[in-house]
Parts: structure tokens; C-alpha cells; sequence
């Protein structure tokens, strides 16, 4: 079957599209969809509501509804599902089937949220003033998606690589910063933070994750002050949903097995009760690049939520506990528990206990949607203890937050605010080798975020927050996000605003930490980290070769006022450094992306991204080599591409992921010692370039999916992913330097199965 | 790099052009069923569609009529309208499986046509 744009041979055109084009079906009719939209009020009886959002799924072809509560809008050819929105009220999605009219009856939202859209597997929320992607559980089938860390494959914003070859610790890269400057919340709560940010990407199983939003720059002052880059908030399974129970198991080529279990029961009209489980293990140890040590690490991992939720028309509530255990061993393969301590072997060790009770309770008013009154409050206690040959850490979090937040109108829906309380309570204890840290942190605040939106056409979004912080006093968190549609298929957003957080030393930098480095805080105590950060983005859809088009561009810089600057460039005769200390100077953060997503057919999922990062810090205060220096690890560039081709009720599912990925400055314990001796700057090194493919097919039945994928299919493995490998008790020794795979090729399978109502 | 992107480009058509719909050989059928609301739309598309030799059903609710493509070599339109009984609706004058429609939530079950287009 010839289409056209085989028939038109561009030179421009690549092997994907000519390879793909067999499978591009026919041109649908240009026809129109018309409609009107109601609300019921308290009397039964229909009115009509003006200014809802009517648009195409995925798309930016929309309108909205006039005096009446009419619509009318030429259908789509990419999707068939049309999209209802508007403040205050559950957004409705319609599979527009055959031409015709519809009258529609939207019911209230009936509990505290923004108004997101989700539908196909990852697209732009059209509507957030704030730039926000969203993963649904479309895209996250995708891939494996284990965890949390294995979830933002397909994503082009979010990136995310092992901190060392030892012991399995995973980093995202956002904005061309480090995941310490994301503020990653589970159901709006703050949670990868603090001591959790080593390894609290793995501690969100793939299984319990209803959807992922990533909003770009400076973010909303509702949930705190501490995104300096963005936020990640990823919504978890609830009880009340649709799948009763879901049953996942996978296992990989290396010996990692997983097991996961939701079960989620609704007990009466008003009541459900959801459990989500998780237990995962790796006990085959695995040593492909032949430097004597395990490239990944054998753990255990059990993790599990119990919730409870009540809803009803005047409340909404919901509490429960979470629970973690986690197990860690790494380091050469002749290492055993017991040989901790001593010189027999190098060794790693880790075990973390987590524990959280959190809760959530919302007072509705039935007759005012846009109006509520909601409570969050959570404690946890976080516990850890690991070792590195023969140094000890161990750390200890416990936390207390709360976050009181009241949102209503003024006047009418398109002024619209929230505001609040909140208060946030740290508690820290860690022990390195010898020296003890202890921090707490009591921090009370307040907030007031006002929303104008003018007809979807505008919308700016102004949030302040007011904090006091009992160890740095007073501070004032202004953010600015506007929205502006000038065109039919252009958007284009602003922002600005403010971020301060704590930083966490040991706990954000523990890949450092499996290295013979000698670790020194330089030049008096740790400060808060403070940056700004402003960003553009202009979203364009078009149409070309018959098909519709989005194209996304955006810029975010983030400039630091303070930051923690983890130095590892210098070595001398004595020790190789690892300097902690407060910036003195510059430090900016310079993101730009591009990204194309394209639909080839109904079934066919196109997406190329191009991003580029241009970070540096300035440092080398403690060896008197001051420069302003390239941020390390942190790849300059990185090429994403992404085909993903789905039937319907995904009974068979390919999708394909290519990404390079540029070099990254990197450090070499020996060199440095060199340039030490011959009394020169600390020279700047660079790692390689190289290229990932992971790939997966899917194929469901009645009862069942089953899949089979594989991550790193090139096989590319980092050269000595470790600097004197062979001799780890030396003092120039380090696990932390690496910027590629350790492990090769991985192949894996699984099966889900999920009983539905 | 590019190399190796091309391979598995071809891998991934190969995937594709076997799994894809083969248009000379399909069939036609249209079964007027028991669906209610969306739920039931979905229920009974996705067991036609998982169901062995379907390439596509779509229901329209208004008529209740689902439309479904499949190849004649693998199946046949009684194991169809069987398959639609299974799941616990009617299948034009063929009566759906008791036990199965009693197992659909009550929203779904037959006598509740008022029910989903809100």
C-alpha cells in the first residue's frame, strides 16, 4: 500500500517514516462534531454552561462553548476522543464514533485537584499555565517500569542514571540539574527528599503508579518552596479503582525477580479499601565487564500500602500507612556479609526502614464545585545504614507535614485562589565515619496563589509563600506562571519564581561515597540552596504530510544564589578530596529542548527530541583553583527517538526507544593527583558518547498481558566504570565516576493480569 | 549508531507488517447487542478485539450495533457472537450466557438503558 509520502520521496524523509508508511491508513472525511453542554442544578434541572473546554485529545484543536453551551468543531484526524473540560467539574472524554451531536451533562469534580487531562500515553497538559508533561499508565506499559526510576524512559525532560557502579543508587537529570533540585511528591505530598533522595526512586513500584505529571519551572507555591527546577507528582492507584485486583511479575536475565499485587475493594458506597504490594529481588551476583566487582548490587526489596478512603457528598477522606524494607550488597564478588570491616574484600552494604501514616481529608460543597476545604498531614521515619569498605553511615529522618489548603472563587470562575497553611518538620541524624550531623528543621508558612483565566485564552497564575525557618530565618517565595494561547495551535508560557531547599550532603552525593575520597564540609556550615529560575515555552501543532503535529521548544535557565557544591577534582599525596562547601560565585543552569511528536496513523506513535544543557558551577575555593567549570556527569546534549505502535486494547504493543547521549565532564583521581604534582589546574576531563536502545513487545489476552523487552540491546558497556578496580582499598580509589551502563544487554518478561469490574 | 537503528527499525516493521491487519483477506460483520453504557462498549470490544482472528470492533451505542472486522481463516461469526454472549450480552436473536450477565454490575445489566448517557 503506497501512501503519500512514499510516493513523495523527500530526501528529508528518514528510514522510520518509509519503513513505517505500510501501515498508514486511509484520510479520514472532514465532518463537523456539535453539541451541547449542561449542568444539572440542585433542582434537576438543566442549564446550559458557557466557556467549556471542547477539544481533541492530544491535540490543541479545540473550542468553547457559547451562551447557549454550544459547540461546534470539525473533527480530528488524529483522534476520536473528543475531550470536555472546565473548572470545577470531572473532565469528560467522548469516543466520537460516527458524525454526530451530543448533549452532555457535566458533574462536579467533587474533590480538591486541578483539572488534568489524560488520554493518550504522554502529552502536554494544554491547559496548565505551568508547562506540565504527563505519563499516563499508557506510556508506562511502555517499558518495564519496575519502578519509578524506570518511568521516565520515553520522557525527553527527564532523564535518569546510576550515581556509581556499585551500589544500584539512581539520579534523574532535569533541567540539566541533579534530581535533589525536582521536588518529587506522591499525591501532591513532598516524599524523594532528604535521606530518601539516595535511592527513593526505587521505592515507587511501576505497578502502583496511575499517572506521572512533570511540571517544568519554578512550579506551584501550594506544596512548598522546595522545586527550584520543577515538580514531579505522581498519583498512585486508588482504592476505588476500576481493577479490583492486578497481578504483575517479572523477570530479567540476570536473575532480578519482582512480584507486585494490588487489590483494591470498594466496601460499600462510601468506603474502599486499597492494598498495593511489592517485593522485589536480585541474588544472582553478576560480573560482565570483568573488573571483580558486582555491576549491580543483590537486594531484596518489600514494600507495601494499606489505604482507606470515604467519600461522600460533603467529604472526601483517605489515610493510611506505608511500609519499606530494603536490603543492599555490592562491591567485588568475593565479598560476603561477614568479611564487613576488613580487608578481605571491598564491600557495600545497605539496609533501609521506612515507615509513613499519611491522610487526606476534603470538604466538598455539592452546590459550589470550584469551592473546598482540604487537610494533608503526614509522619514518617526514614532509617539507614550502610557502609562503604570500611566507612559507616548511617542516617536517620523523621517528618512531620502538614498543608491546610482552602481554594474558592472570586466572584466568578475565572478568578480563582488558593490558600493556606502549611508546616514542615525535619529531624536529622547521620553519622559519617567518626563525625556526627544533627539537623532539625521546623519550618510554619503560609500561602496565597490567585489564578485568572480569561476564556482558556489566558491564564496567569501568581503564588507567594512566606516562610520562617528556624535555623535561616525568614524567607519569601514569589512564583509567576502565565499561559497564552494567541493563536488557535499556539501556546506559549512564562516563569519565574523562586526555590530554596536544604541540602543533604552525604545522602545526595552517596556515589561519591564508594571511593577511597577523604570527605571534608570546607569553609564553615552548609547554607540553604537558593536559585531562580525562568523558563519559556512555546507549544505549535500543525499539520504536514496529512498528519497532525506538535512541536514543543522551551528554554529554563536556573541561577543559583547559594548552592552545595560536591568537589571532586582534586587529589594530592595524601588523600583525593571530596570538598563540600557553600557556592562563592556563579552557578547557572542553561536547558534548552525540542521536541516533535506526530501521530504516523491511528496506531503509530512518533517522538524526536533533542535537548541541550549548559551548566557550570564555579569552584576549586579549597585548592585555591578557582574556575567556573563545567557541572560533571551531566551530559551536554542527548537525542531521544521514540516509535510506539499499539492496536486497539493494545493486543499487540512495539515500541522502540533510541537515545544518544552526549558527553558529560568526569573526573579522574590520578590525573588530578598528576596535575597536583606538576602544580597545574586540575585538568577537565570528558566521558564518551554513546547510545542506548531499549525495545519491547506486548501482547494481551482476555485475561492477561504478557511482555518481553530489553534495555541496553547495543550492549554498550562504560570502559573501567571503576578507577582502580583492582585495588579498592586504596586511597585514590572511586566507584563514582560513571556516566554510561554498567551492566550490558538486558533482556526481560513478564505477565499482567488484571480482573476488572 | 545509525547502523543498529536500522536493524531494529526492520525488526519492529517485521513486528508490525505480520501483526498488522491484511485488508484483502478481511470480512465484515455487524451483531446488534444487549450494551448498555461505555463500560459495556468497552467490555465487549476489547473481548472481540483480544479474541482470536479480530482485527477491530467498534460499537456504537446509539444503535448498539458492533461493527467487527476479522479473518474468515481464523474464525467465524458464530465463535463471534458467541464470544459476545460469553461476556454476558445478547448477540442479534442469540440470548447471552445467565450466568455471565449476572456477574456484569448491575448498571450494566439488561433493563438499564437509561443508564450512562448523562
Amino acid at each position: 500500500m503506497l501512501t503519500q509520502i512514499e510516493q513523495m520521496k523527500l530526501p528529508s524523509l528518514n528510514i522510520y517514516l518509509i519503513l513505517l508508511s505500510c501501515l498508514l491508513g486511509g484520510r479520514l472525511q472532514a465532518q463537523r462534531v456539535t453539541g451541547t453542554i449542561y449542568e444539572r442544578n440542585e433542582t434537576g434541572k438543566k442549564s446550559a454552561l458557557v466557556g467549556v473546554n471542547v477539544f481533541w485529545g492530544g491535540t490543541s484543536l479545540g473550542t468553547i462553548t457559547d451562551s447557549l453551551g454550544k459547540f461546534d468543531i470539525a473533527r480530528s484526524a488524529k483522534t476520536n476522543r473528543l475531550i470536555i473540560s472546565y473548572i470545577g467539574y470531572k473532565t469528560d472524554t467522548i469516543k466520537i464514533s460516527a458524525e454526530s451531536n451530543f448533549d452532555i451533562i457535566m458533574k462536579p469534580e467533587g474533590q480538591l485537584g486541578e483539572v488534568v487531562v489524560r488520554g493518550t500515553s504522554s502529552q502536554i497538559d494544554r491547559l496548565n499555565p505551568i508547562q506540565t508533561e504527563i505519563i499516563t499508565t499508557k506510556a508506562l506499559a511502555k517499558a518495564a517500569c519496575c519502578n519509578l526510576s524506570e518511568s521516565f524512559e520515553t520522557n525527553a525532560s527527564v532523564s535518569v542514571s546510576y550515581s556509581d557502579a556499585v551500589t544500584g543508587a539512581k539520579q534523574i537529570q532535569f533541567l540539566g540539574l541533579g534530581g535533589q533540585y525536582v521536588q518529587t511528591n506522591v499525591e501532591n505530598v513532598p516524599t524523594i527528599r532528604g535521606l530518601a533522595s539516595t535511592f527513593g526512586m526505587n521505592y515507587i513500584p511501576g505497578t502502583w503508579i496511575q499517572s506521572i505529571d512533570i511540571a517544568k519551572g519554578a512550579g506551584s507555591v501550594v506544596n512548598g518552596y522546595e522545586s527550584l527546577t520543577g515538580a514531579i507528582n505522581v498519583e498512585l492507584i486508588k482504592p476505588d479503582a476500576r481493577e479490583k485486583t492486578y497481578f504483575n511479575t517479572y523477570v530479567n536475565n540476570f536473575g532480578r525477580g519482582e512480584l507486585n499485587l494490588n487489590l483494591n475493594r470498594k466496601l460499600s458506597d462510601k468506603w474502599a479499601v486499597g492494598f498495593l504490594t511489592h517485593a522485589s529481588t536480585l541474588q544472582n551476583r553478576v560480573d560482565n565487564n570483568g573488573d571483580g566487582f558486582m555491576d549491580l548490587p543483590l537486594y531484596t526489596q518489600f514494600n507495601g500500602i494499606n489505604r482507606w478512603q470515604y467519600k461522600s457528598d460533603k467529604m472526601m477522606a483517605q489515610f493510611g500507612v506505608k511500609a519499606l524494607h530494603e536490603n543492599r550488597l555490592g562491591g567485588q564478588m568475593a565479598f560476603r556479609e561477614n568479611m564487613r570491616g576488613t580487608s578481605q574484600a571491598y564491600g557495600f552494604g545497605n539496609v533501609t526502614n521506612r515507615v509513613e501514616f499519611f491522610s487526606k481529608t476534603a470538604k466538598l460543597y455539592q452546590d459550589k464545585p470550584y469551592k473546598g476545604l482540604g487537610l494533608i498531614l503526614n509522619a514518617s521515619q526514614h532509617n539507614t545504614n550502610s557502609y562503604f569498605g570500611f566507612a559507616n553511615y548511617d542516617g536517620n529522618q523523621r517528618t512531620l507535614y502538614g498543608n491546610l489548603i482552602y481554594q474558592s472563587i472570586i466572584s466568578n470562575t475565572n478568578h480563582q485562589f488558593k490558600t493556606g497553611f502549611n508546616y514542615l518538620l525535619d529531624d536529622y541524624r547521620e553519622t559519617y565515619k567518626d563525625s556526627l550531623m544533627t539537623r532539625m528543621e521546623s519550618v510554619p508558612g503560609a500561602f496565597f496563589e490567585y489564578t485568572y483565566n480569561y476564556l482558556d485564552k489566558f491564564t496567569v497564575v501568581a503564588g507567594l509563600r512566606a516562610d520562617y525557618h528556624n535555623l535561616f530565618g525568614a524567607f519569601v517565595t514569589p512564583r509567576l506562571h502565565a499561559r497564552w494561547q494567541p493563536l488557535e495551535h499556539t501556546v506559549v508560557r512564562v516563569s519565574a519564581g523562586r526555590g530554596q531547599r536544604t541540602p543533604n550532603a552525604l545522602a545526595e552525593n552517596y556515589g561519591y561515597l564508594v571511593s577511597g575520597r577523604a570527605v571534608r564540609f570546607w569553609g564553615g556550615p552548609l547554607q540553604p540552596e537558593v536559585s531562580w529560575n525562568y523558563g519559556l515555552s512555546i507549544t505549535q501543532t500543525f499539520h504536514w504530510f496529512e498528519k497532525h503535529w506538535d512541536l514543543i521548544l522551551d528554554y529554563y535557565r536556573t541561577d543559583f544564589q547559594n548552592q552545595l557544591v560536591a568537589d571532586t577534582d582534586h587529589a594530592d599525596a595524601l588523600a583525593s578530596h571530596l570538598y563540600f562547601y557553600n557556592l562563592r560565585g556563579k552557578s547557572y543552569s542553561n536547558s534548552f529542548q525540542v521536541e516533535l511528536n506526530t501521530l504516523l496513523s491511528k496506531r503509530t506513535e512518533v517522538k524526536v527530541a533533542y535537548r541541550l544543557f549548559d551548566v557550570w558551577q564555579t569552584m576549586g575555593q579549597p585548592a585555591n583553583d578557582v574556575r567556573l567549570a563545567q557541572r560533571m556527569m551531566i551530559p551536554r546534549e542527548r537525542v531521544l527517538f521514540n516509535i510506539g505502535y499499539t492496536l486497539p486494547y493494545d493486543k499487540w504493543k512495539a515500541d522502540l526507544t533510541v537515545q544518544w547521549n552526549g558527553k558529560a565532564r568526569i573526573n579522574d583521581p590520578m590525573k588530578s593527583l598528576q596535575a597536583t604534582i606538576e602544580r597545574k589546574s586540575m585538568p577537565i576531563l570528558y566521558s564518551q558518547s554513546f547510545v542506548n536502545v531499549n525495545a519491547q513487545v506486548s501482547r494481551a489476552f482476555k485475561k492477561f498481558e504478557v511482555y518481553l523487552g530489553g534495555e541496553n540491546l547495543g550492549n554498550f558497556k562504560q570502559p573501567n566504570p571503576i578507577i582502580h578496580s583492582e585495588d579498592p582499598f586504596n586511597k585514590y580509589f572511586d566507584a563514582g565516576q560513571t556516566w554510561g551502563p554498567v551492566i550490558g544487554r538486558t533482556i526481560y518478561a513478564g505477565i499482567r493480569i488484571k480482573v476488572k469490574d | 549508531m545509525k547502523q543498529l537503528t536500522i536493524v531494529l527499525a526492520l525488526l519492529l516493521g517485521v513486528v508490525f507488517s505480520t501483526t498488522a491487519s491484511k485488508p484483502g483477506k478481511e470480512k465484515e460483520v455487524k451483531i446488534k447487542t444487549s450494551a448498555v453504557c461505555e463500560m459495556c462498549k468497552e467490555r465487549i470490544e476489547k473481548n472481540l478485539t483480544l479474541s482470536k482472528g479480530v482485527n477491530e470492533a467498534v460499537l456504537n451505542l446509539d444503535d448498539k450495533v458492533v461493527t467487527i472486522k476479522y479473518n474468515p481463516k481464523k474464525t467465524d461469526e458464530a465463535s463471534l457472537r458467541k464470544v459476545i454472549t460469553d461476556t454476558g450480552y445478547d448477540a442479534d436473536s442469540q440470548v447471552c450466557s445467565q450466568t455471565a450477565h449476572d456477574k456484569l454490575p448491575s448498571c450494566c445489566q439488561k433493563g438499564n438503558e437509561s443508564h450512562g448517557h448523562h
